[in-house]
């Protein structure tokens, strides 16, 4: 049986724990590849790192998918592993220092992409911590529910709403929102 | 009931919400490749898992076949010269015995193989 594009994330899931089924593992990623890469490229602020992680993190998933338990989306659990994969990559390597602080030192100046709201982009990621960051890329970007990200992140519901707030006050902070263009 | 008014609140945007969804949205990452570089990855894997340990079995026989069929070889002598008497270990074929020494090379390129294998897997 070959995986179908109208067959959901668990089911899809389950072929690839069962049968280790590389066609039902293409559909995942297929379908989460551009959420995947949309957050760390969020996260990096760099095309090429973020790609070269989201490689990294599906091939995470593959080894990993048989603890994936059902709990929540799996793109929540997706995310979390690309997560991790980021914070042991940045361990690991002194490029992405030299990309964050090209970033807190030039805000707006990465031309990672070339939309004003993008500069915007820049501005607000440049004032936050690491920490914040996801969370807000998570949230935000991401779409995920606090509890998901909670999960992603490796913290309290608690905690995550914290950030959550800390980051709307500094968007408060930094950008008129009575003037600021929004959908 | 809870669960449902936590996720009511979550629901509820403001103006903070609205401009940070707005900074944060952006288009669909195209695949260009993506999928196809990564499926290449895990099958290349798969193959490595597949083909690893047969591979290590096939050199670690290979490498200890000499002493192993010695060993056997001299199994017939050594149990004669157990049973055929009772002080008979003086007269054992001792130079026919497969060597510590290659049999400790043997193993140890073996360990190498898997290990090397397993590291190339990472």
């Amino acid at each position: 049986m070959t995986a179908v594009a109208g067959d959901d994330d668990f089911e899809l899931v389950a072929r690839v724990v069962a049968r280790q089924d590389a066609s039902a593992f293409g559909e995942l990623v297929r379908r989460h590849q551009s959420h995947v890469r949309n957050f760390l490229r969020k996260l990096t602020r760099d095309y090429t790192l973020a790609d070269d992680l989201a490689q990294d993190a599906f091939l995470h998933a593959w080894d990993k998918l048989h603890t994936f338990r059902g709990q929540g989306t799996f793109i929540g659990w997706l995310l979390k592993v690309a997560y991790t994969t980021f914070l042991q990559s940045k361990r690991k390597s002194n490029r992405y220092g030299n990309v964050l602080e090209a970033i807190s030192h030039e805000p707006g100046g990465g031309a990672v992409e070339d939309s004003n709201e993008v500069s915007d982009l820049d501005r607000f990621l440049a004032v936050l911590t690491e920490e914040e960051r996801a969370v807000m890329i998570l949230s935000y970007a991401c779409g995920l529910s606090h509890r998901e990200i909670g999960e992603a992140a490796d913290m309290p519901v608690g905690t995550v709403k914290s950030i959550i707030f800390r980051g709307k006050e500094k968007i408060r902070d930094i950008f008129d929102i009575e003037d600021h263009q929004y959908g | 009931m809870t669960s449902k008014i936590i996720n009511m609140a979550e629901r509820i945007k403001d103006k903070e919400d609205l401009a940070l969804e707005a900074l944060f949205r952006s288009d669909p990452v195209p695949d260009d490749g993506f999928t196809a570089s990564v499926m290449a990855q895990v099958r290349r894997t798969i193959w490595v898992r597949r083909l690893s340990m047969p591979i290590a079995v096939a050199i670690g026989a290979a490498i200890s076949a000499k002493p192993l069929i010695q060993a056997v070889t001299i199994v017939p002598g050594l149990l004669s010269s157990i049973f055929g008497s009772s002080v008979g270990f003086d007269r054992l074929p001792v130079d026919s015995l497969p060597q510590l020494s290659t049999m400790l090379i043997g193993a140890t390129l073996l360990m190498a193989v898997i290990m090397g294998s397993r590291i190339l897997e990472d």
